[in-house]
């Protein structure tokens, strides 16, 4: 025997499908839009079938190929005649599309063979029956009924302390969308059974949001207006106001749900009235809208009194008063429930999903046979087993008749592409589906045809994935014929040609004191290109000075330095074409256009001084900035030197060598550099622009792979130090953790660039964080004291002072004052004789965008 | 998510007020900017006013204005399009509300 598991909340308004299986209850979410619920409508429109929340939208303008709530209609013999494919279709016929329907959300790969369909408590045995039937005609093997105020309390009771008492008279109150119930349950001894009930079809939270409209926004609408008959205008079919009437009926249910958790809500719109525009802001308090409902929610306890009064109760007799549908959610319902029946409610269970949790619940515990399994006694169900076979071998063999030939462009750079069917068999009576898997787009079920064309709405800039599937005649699906389909938006397309190299941005690093590259627009990306950056100002610049900002735009490899890559727009806008001052932190944007042929054109806005400046750049024109090129010369100088430095003291000779030889190129060019003027109109910056250049894409070479991975080697080293020496720390541990995520957080750039200079900045920054990790660390300041104090007075500075520090590091010590110990520590390395490294200039200029 | 959500929506609400009052030009930065935000956090905002309507567009829950017809159109939109980008799929997380009418 195998468990059920599966429960089904078939709702006159939305239905659900829940599963219980080893103590996990999954809800599951529709894959169209991924929500809970699944509206109860069926619409035949001209070509397909829709099952759901976008059949529900045509169930006014539509009704005569639109059906809804048509749970009322089970078990009798009426028939709805489809307008559209000129048939008569039952209400148990309408019931197995919405239950296929549910099928759907399984996302697990199960394919649910037996489920607990809910029904009223006012369901007779015929409407019983034609449920059960609905459920085998949606494919379901076994199908076993349960009472929706049992569901509702088994969901409560599954809630609830393992040792309460249960036992009693339950009242299960159901206020959903459009209906109201109110069972009375008997439980004894573990047994549950609802013993009287009452209702009304027709009262639930849509009839609260035309209340309020009537009611509420009306009034005021004529009131501001004066025109008296507002509302019958208002609520004319097709008449001149429907759109308002939609929109302020959307907006009446929104503001229902604020007033459940505020004392009052606002309706805010515009509308033009008898040509005249309008603006309204309407309040609406909580007390409004509980008068506005009050006679509704006092009819629902009238009928929670007549079922209490015809079987001899009071309210005192009731344990539990179990609440389920949307509209119990309104506070004002809860507190009259409370007020009348003195029955403190409990919240715990959500009530728009109790029922099919609750049906879920009992799911588990329910057993079928299943034609797939041996039985207890182990004797397989042959009959069934059989039919089952036969089933899916008719299925397949079917889907072996059909051929489905596709025809698409897997790139496009259009907002849809068109999909082209070909149909090879015998298609009559199948339908296909399409569906988008992000969930915003669903053909519904078409009939297919030997030729076809579908569009495709694609999203902008993604890989927009389809599923193609095909269904019999009863809409089972022909698993073997889905077809995946995958269409870019935005790259790659014969009509845009591919960008050939990134194209970056260079802004500062004020960490390093050097500049990085930020890509705009990435390799292959199909032009035209647009994008709009927005960036601090990361130095102040007064107006009038001769402080520049320098917008730089590379054309290259964003992992390399900004020096290798080649400059194909610059914008400088010195101080002195400011309106006023341009404050360390205000915002720049940058909107940046690549046209088909790769003419670059740039906007740059300044928000505090709220100028534009508009550039358009030839790709064949070198943009050279002066002020960039000598500071990226120095940079590159002090890199070199300090590489140079690095391979001899490794005893790296042959790229030592190489190292001296491009320091020496590019020193070539240092004295001209530096005699070049602003206003120079030669093409000598050009000249060195380019060998400098040359130089850094040479440097960047130098050791090739070999050297980039002993840097990462070095990088992960340093990184693997730190993070063992981090938890040791005994001071400013939170701000070095903060410090070392920064570095981390740049890891995955940081391990893809091919730039040396990048990854041994990283590389100090990590082995400075460790020196300050062990200048914070208590027992390395004890080692690090003594080394200190047993030094040579050569080593000092100024040994007179040191060594007053040292006796008040002693006493510091002894007493156990580690923090003043460490004081007095930092002070003493002060007083040493350090060897001077080579030091870069630290008036770091850079480009001024951060 | 869901606060976010509700962010993105009020500042619509912003952006459809300044519409109507003529007065969008002087905050278009601003707005573009906090679109700009939000898509950098993997949300993506359309606002689908002027597009083709058919009853497969699920990102939509529309309210159909007069009669159908073949030529409909979104004349109104009261809630955005929301979708959510992460790691490289991407997942409708709010139904625009519109209106639709056949041009």
């Amino acid at each position: 025997m195998t468990p059920v598991n599966f429960g089904i909340d078939l709702g006159t308004t939305n239905s659900l499908i829940a599963k219980y299986e080893n103590g996990n209850l999954v809800i599951f979410k529709n894959p169209i839009g991924h929500k809970e619920t699944l509206a109860s409508v069926v619409a035949f429109r001209n070509d397909r079938i829709l099952v759901g929340d976008k059949a529900r939208e045509y169930l006014l303008k539509d009704a005569v190929n639109v059906f809804g709530s048509f749970k009322r209609r089970m078990g009798t013999d009426e028939r709805f005649y489809v307008v559209n494919i000129d048939e008569n279709i039952t209400p148990i016929e309408l019931s197995a599309y919405v239950l296929k329907e549910l099928k759907q959300f399984v996302h697990t790969g199960e394919k649910p063979q037996a489920a607990v369909i809910t029904i009223p408590a006012s369901f007779d045995t015929m409407q019983s029956n034609a449920t059960k039937q609905a459920g085998k005609q949606a494919g379901f093997q076994e199908v076993f009924l349960l009472q929706e105020p049992i569901a509702a309390s088994l969901a409560y009771f599954n809630n609830k302390q393992e040792s309460d008492d249960h036992n009693g008279h339950w009242l299960v109150y159901d206020l959903g969308g459009g209906t109201f119930d109110i069972a009375l349950v008997k439980i004894a001894d573990g047994e549950m059974k609802v013993i009287d009930h009452e209702g009304n079809n027709f009262l639930g939270g849509v009839d609260f949001d035309l209340m309020i409209l009537e009611q509420l926004v009306v009034p005021e609408i004529v009131a501001q207006t004066g025109i008296q008959d507002f509302e019958e205008q208002l609520t004319t079919a097709y008449g001149k106001y429907e759109k308002l009437y939609y929109q302020l009926l959307y907006k009446a249910e929104e503001l229902k749900k604020e007033l459940s958790g505020q004392a009052y809500a606002e309706l805010d719109f515009a509308a033009t009235i008898e040509g005249k525009e309008y603006d309204f802001l309407i309040t609406i308090t909580q007390e409004q809208f509980n008068q506005v409902i009050a006679k509704r929610v006092q009819e629902t306890i009238t009928m929670l009194q007549a079922v209490l009064d015809r079987n001899h109760l009071t309210t005192a007799d009731i344990k539990q008063l179990v609440l389920v549908g949307g509209s119990t959610f309104i506070p004002y319902v809860q507190e009259q429930l409370t007020a009348y029946s003195g029955i403190t409610i409990n919240k715990n269970i959500d009530p728009t999903t109790a029922v099919a949790v609750g049906a879920a619940y009992y799911a588990a515990n329910k057993y079928y046979e299943s034609s797939a399994n041996a039985s207890d006694e182990g004797v397989v169900n042959v009959d069934e087993l059989l039919e089952d076979l036969e089933q899916e071998v008719n299925l397949e063999m079917k889907a072996s008749e059909l051929e489905i030939i596709l025809s698409y462009s897997k790139m496009s750079k259009e907002q849809e592409e068109v999909l082209l069917l070909k149909v090879n068999g015998d298609y009559l009576n199948y339908r296909y589906r399409i569906t988008r898997k992000d969930g915003g787009y669903d053909t519904g079920f078409i009939k297919l045809r030997s030729k076809f064309t579908e569009f495709l709405p694609l999203l902008p800039g993604v890989n927009n994935e389809f599923s193609l599937r095909i269904f019999d005649e009863e809409h089972n699906e022909m698993k073997s014929l889905m077809q995946e389909i995958s269409i870019v938006q935005g790259q790659y397309n014969i009509s845009g040609q591919p960008l050939p190299r990134d194209i970056c941005i260079e802004v500062d690093d004020k960490e390093n004191n050097t500049t990085k590259l930020e890509l705009v627009f990435e390799k292959n990306s199909v032009l035209p290109l647009k994008k709009t950056l927005y960036r601090e100002i990361s130095k102040t610049i007064s107006k009038g000075s001769e402080e520049k900002i320098i917008i730089n735009i590379l054309e290259g490899d964003r992992y390399a330095r900004p020096l290798s890559n080649l400059t194909i727009g610059c914008i400088e806008i010195s101080g002195k074409d400011l309106k006023s001052d341009l404050v360390k932190g205000s915002d720049i944007e940058l909107q940046l256009l690549m046209s088909d042929d790769r003419e670059l054109s740039t906007e740059v806005f300044l928000v505090m001084t709220q100028q534009e400046f508009k550039n358009v750049f030839s790709i064949a024109a070198k943009q050279v900035s002066l002020i960039r090129l000598k500071e990226q010369f120095e940079d590159l100088e002090v890199e070199i030197r300090r590489t140079i430095k690095s391979f001899n003291y490794e005893d790296n000779d042959v790229w030592a060598m190489q190292a001296n030889q491009l320091l020496e190129d590019l020193l070539d060019h240092k004295k001209d550099l530096y005699k070049l003027k602003d206003n120079d109109k030669s093409d000598k910056k050009y000249v060195i622009a380019e060998a400098v250049h040359r130089t850094a894409q040479a440097y960047d070479k130098i050791g090739g792979n070999e050297r980039l991975e002993y840097l990462h080697a070095e990088y992960l080293s340093a990184k693997e130090y730190v993070e063992l020496q981090l938890p040791m720390a005994d001071y400013e541990k939170d701000k070095m953790v903060t410090k070392f995520q920064q570095i981390l957080n740049g890891e995955s750039q940081l391990l893809r660039t091919r730039n040396p200079s990048i990854l041994l900045k990283t590389i100090e920054r990590l082995n400075q964080l460790a020196w300050d990790i062990l200048y914070n660390t208590n027992s390395y300041l004890m080692v690090r004291y003594e080394q200190i104090k047993s030094s040579d007075a050569s080593y000092f500075k100024n040994y007179g002072a040191a060594q007053s520090l040292f006796k008040m590091a002693d006493k510091a010590l002894e007493n156990e004052k580690f923090f003043e110990f460490r004081q007095h520590v930092y002070n003493l390395t002060h007083f040493l004789k350090q060897e001077q490294g080579i030091q870069r200039s630290t008036d770091f200029k850079g480009t001024g965008i951060g | 998510m869901e606060q976010i959500i509700q962010i993105i929506n009020q500042i619509s609400e912003i952006n459809q007020k300044l519409i109507q009052e003529n007065v969008l030009p002087k905050f278009e930065r601003i707005l573009n900017r906090l679109f700009s935000i939000f898509e950098e956090e993997g949300y993506i905002c359309t606002m689908p006013l002027g597009e083709k309507y058919n009853d497969a567009r699920t990102d939509c829950t529309a309210n159909v204005v007069g009669k159908e017809g073949k030529n409909m159109i979104i004349t109104q939109v009261i809630k955005p399009i929301i979708y959510k980008k992460a790691n490289g799929t991407i997942t409708l997380l709010q139904k625009g509300i519109v209106m639709v009418e056949n041009i």
